[in-house]
C-alpha cells in the first residue's frame, strides 16, 4: 500500500533514482555494480603515481588494519540484526590502555590476555543485556560508551600510559616479507570471522536471529547466549585493534579508536553487508574497509587535503547505502 | 506495579526521574547551598538548550519509529556555516544554517521513505557528508566568529535565569508538544510510531510525515548548532561531535523508546533537563569530570534495560523457575 501511494506521488525529478531501484531489484545488476566500482577504483588507484610505491601500500596495509578489525567485530554485530555499536571505539581505547598497563606489571602476553579478556567480557555483558530483555541495542551500546569512557577517565588521572620497556612489546612488531604484522593480524580475524559465520552452528544461529528474532527463539535459540557470544566476538576484535595499536606507538590513551565505530559501519556497508541483518559476511567488510583506505590513499596521493577524504568518504558511504535492498513494510 | 504505571506514563515517569534527580543532589549537599544556587540553575539552563533542541529533534524521529544520527553532523555543519554567513547579520547565518538543516533532512527522509532504507544506515551516511562538507568549508580548522557583540548578547540572561538561547529552546519544545496534543497531524505522528501499518491502512500520510520529522530534526540540530557556535564566538568542523550520546540518553530518559509510538515532548523535555542538572550538580558539587560520564551511563543502562520489551516475560519465567526450583527443595525435604 505504500508502494501504490509512492508511485502516484513520484514527480519526474524522481525518475533519476528508478535506475537505482533497478539496480537495487536486481540481485545480479547489484554484482555487476559493484565489480563495476572496484575495477575504476582499481583503474584509478594504477593511474595514480606512487600507488604502488612500497611506503604507499605499507601505509595502505598498515592503516586499514587498525579500523578493519573493529569492522569484523561490527559485522557480526550488524549480521545478528542489531544494527551497530557505537561503544567498539571506546572499548579499543580502554583495551590499549590496558594492554600497556598490564604489559608494565607483567610482560606483553599477560598484557595481551587482560587486553582482549577485558575487551571481550565489556562487551558480552552488553550482549547478554540486549539478548535477555531485548533492550534497544544502539542505547546499551551508547549507555556502554559513557560508562567505558568515565571509568578509563577515572583510572588514567594523567590522560596517557606509556610502556616502560618498549622493546618488550615491540618484539611483536613484526613483518612478513614486507607485510606489517597488523595487515597479518587483520586477515587473521576476518579469516577467523568468516570461519564463524560460515562454519559453525553459533554463525548459523547469528544469521537466524538476524533474520528473525522471533523465529530463532520459537526454534529454541538461547538469544542471551547467542548475543553474549556474537558481541564478546565483537569485543575481542576490537581489544585486538587497541593491542595493535598500543604496539604500533608505545602508549595509549581514550583518543585510541575515537570514530572507529563510524569507520567500521563504513566498512561494513561498503562491503554490501545488510543493515537490517541476516545476511553478510566479513569477507566483503575486509573489501569495504580495504576499498575505503584505498580511495583515501589516492586522494591523499593526488595531492587532496584530509577534508576532501573526509567529504569522499561520506559520500561513498551514503552511496553505498543507497544500494542496500529495501526494508520489508512491517518493523 | 508501581514500577510498571512509570513504565507506561509518558510524562510521569521523566518527572519521576528529575525530581529524584534534584532531590538527591539537594539531600548530598546539605546545607552548603552549593546546587540550590543561582549559577547551577543557570548552567543548568544552559546545558538544556544546547542539548535540548538536538534531543527534541532526535526524539521525535525515535517516537516516529526512526533513528536520525545525522544530528551530530548538521549540528557541526551548521554551525560552520552560521559562522561563515553570519558575520554582518546573525539571524541570516542562522537562517542560512536552519535551511542547510532542513534541507539535509528532507533528503534523508525522501531517501528512507522512497528507497524504504533503514534510517539509521542512511543518517549515518548523511552524518559523515555532513561532517566532510563542513570540513570542507572550513579548511578542517576552526574558524573564529568575528561579531563579538552577538557572543556576548547571546550569553546574557533577558528574563530570569534565562538567555535567548533556553528561551527558544523552551519554545521549540512548547510548539511541539502542541502540535502534537492538538493537531491531527501530531496524532498521526504517534500512530506511524506506534504501528506504521495500521497508521497507512488508516490514511494517515505516512511518507510526508517522516519526511517532515526529518526535515524538523535537521532544522533544530542546525539552530542549536548555530547558536551555540555564536556563543563560543567559533565553530570548528569536528570539535562539537560528542552531542550524540547525551541527546539518546536524554530521549530516552524522556519516555521515548525506540519501538516508536512512546514519549512526548514535554516527557523529552523533563529528559534533556534531568541530564542538565546531573552536569551542572556534579560541578556545583566539585565531582570529577568522569563522575558524569559514569551517572549518565549507568542510568541510560538502567533505564534502557527497564524499557526491554521482554524484561516482564523475562523476569515471570525466571521467578517461575525458581518456584519450581523451591519445589523441588520441598519434596526432597
Amino acid at each position: 500500500m505504500i508502494e501504490a501511494s509512492e508511485t502516484r506521488a513520484r514527480a519526474p525529478a524522481a525518475r533519476g533514482l528508478s535506475a537505482l531501484r533497478l539496480i537495487r531489484r536486481s540481485g545480479s545488476a547489484l554484482v555487476i555494480a559493484r565489480w563495476v566500482g572496484a575495477a575504476a577504483l582499481a583503474a584509478l588507484a594504477l593511474s595514480t603515481p606512487g600507488f604502488l610505491s612500497a611506503p604507499s601500500l605499507l601505509s595502505l596495509a598498515t592503516t586499514v588494519s587498525f579500523v578493519g578489525c573493529v569492522a569484523m567485530g561490527m559485522t557480526l554485530i550488524t549480521i545478528s540484526g542489531n544494527i551497530l555499536s557505537l561503544s567498539l571505539g571506546a572499548t579499543v581505547g580502554a583495551s590499549a590502555m590496558i594492554f600497556i598497563v598490564a604489559t608494565n606489571a607483567g610482560g606483553p602476553v599477560f598484557g595481551l590476555v587482560a587486553a582482549l579478556a577485558t575487551g571481550a567480557a565489556v562487551t558480552a555483558i552488553q550482549g547478554a543485556i540486549i539478548g535477555s530483555v531485548r533492550a534497544n541495542p544502539i542505547i546499551v551500546s551508547i549507555a556502554a560508551f559513557a560508562l567505558i569512557t568515565g571509568v578509563a577517565e577515572a583510572f588514567a588521572q594523567r590522560g596517557a600510559v606509556f610502556l616502560a620497556v618498549r622493546s618488550a612489546a615491540s618484539a611483536m612488531h613484526f613483518q612478513i616479507a614486507f607485510i606489517p604484522s597488523e595487515f597479518v593480524v587483520l586477515l587473521l580475524v576476518t579469516a577467523l570471522c568468516e570461519l564463524i559465520l560460515k562454519g559453525t552452528v553459533f554463525g548459523r544461529r547469528i544469521y537466524m536471529m538476524g533474520s528473525s528474532f522471533r523465529a530463532a527463539e520459537a526454534v529454541g535459540v538461547s538469544s542471551w547466549r547467542v548475543l553474549a557470544g556474537v558481541y564478546g566476538c565483537a569485543g575481542l576484535c576490537a581489544a585486538a585493534s587497541g593491542a595493535l595499536l598500543a604496539i604500533r606507538y608505545g602508549t595509549a590513551d581514550m583518543t585510541y579508536g575515537a570514530g572507529y565505530d563510524y569507520d567500521a559501519v563504513a566498512a561494513v556497508l561498503v562491503g554490501g553487508t545488510l543493515m537490517r541483518g541476516g545476511q553478510g559476511s566479513a569477507l566483503r567488510t575486509l573489501f569495504g574497509a580495504i576499498f575505503i583506505a584505498v580511495v583515501e590513499i589516492i586522494l591523499l596521493l593526488r595531492g587532496f587535503r584530509d577534508e576532501w577524504q573526509y567529504l569522499f568518504s561520506g559520500l561513498i558511504v551514503s552511496f553505498a547505502v543507497l544500494l542496500q535492498p529495501r526494508q520489508g513494510d512491517a518493523r | 506495579m508501581i514500577l510498571e504505571r512509570l513504565r507506561s506514563g509518558s510524562i510521569a515517569k521523566p518527572l519521576a526521574v528529575f525530581t529524584a534527580v534534584v532531590a538527591i543532589f539537594a539531600a548530598v549537599d546539605g546545607d552548603h547551598m552549593r546546587f540550590l544556587s543561582g549559577s547551577t540553575l543557570f548552567s543548568t539552563l544552559e546545558t538544556f538548550a544546547t542539548g535540548g533542541l538536538i534531543a527534541l529533534g532526535l526524539g521525535l524521529t525515535m517516537i516516529a519509529g526512526e533513528f536520525d544520527i545525522s544530528v551530530v553532523g548538521v549540528y557541526s555543519l551548521a554551525g560552520c556555516v552560521a559562522v561563515l554567513t553570519g558575520a554582518q547579520s546573525p539571524v541570516l547565518g542562522a537562517v542560512i544554517a536552519m535551511a542547510v538543516g532542513a534541507a539535509v533532512g528532507i533528503g534523508q527522509g525522501l531517501i528512507v521513505t522512497r528507497l524504504r532504507l533503514n534510517s539509521v544506515a542512511v543518517t549515518l551516511g548523511g552524518m559523515l557528508t555532513c561532517n566532510g562538507i563542513a570540513a570542507v568549508l572550513t579548511g578542517n580548522q576552526s574558524i573564529a566568529y568575528p561579531n563579538v557583540n552577538v557572543a556576548l548578547a547571546i550569553a546574557q540572561p533577558i528574563l530570569g535565569p534565562l538567555t535567548i538561547r533556553s528561551l527558544i529552546a523552551f519554545a521549540m519544545f512548547g510548539a511541539m508538544a502542541a502540535f502534537i496534543a492538538f493537531t491531527r497531524p501530531g496524532r498521526d505522528l504517534i500512530a506511524l510510531g506506534s504501528d506504521r501499518r495500521a497508521a497507512v491502512v488508516a490514511g494517515a500520510p505516512v511518507s510526508a510525515l517522516i519526511v517532515v520529522v526529518f526535515a524538523f530534526s535537521g532544522l533544530c540540530a542546525a539552530l542549536s548548532g548555530a547558536m551555540i557556535s555564536y556563543s563560543l564566538a567559533a565553530a570548528s568542523p569536528s570539535g562539537l561531535t560528542d552531542v550524540l550520546l547525551p541527546a539518546a540518553a536524554a530521549a530516552i530518559l524522556g519516555g521515548v523508546s525506540l519501538g516508536g509510538g512512546s514519549g512526548r515532548p514535554i516527557g523529552l523535555m523533563f529528559g534533556v533537563l534531568t541530564l542538565s542538572v546531573l552536569r551542572s550538580g556534579f560541578n556545583a558539587l566539585g565531582a570529577p569530570p568522569y563522575a558524569n560520564d559514569v551517572a549518565m551511563g549507568a542510568i541510560l543502562l538502567g533505564v534502557g534495560t527497564l524499557d526491554g520489551p521482554d524484561l516482564w516475560r523475562r523476569a515471570a519465567s525466571l521467578r517461575l523457575k525458581l518456584a519450581e526450583m523451591r519445589n523441588e527443595f520441598a519434596k526432597q525435604d
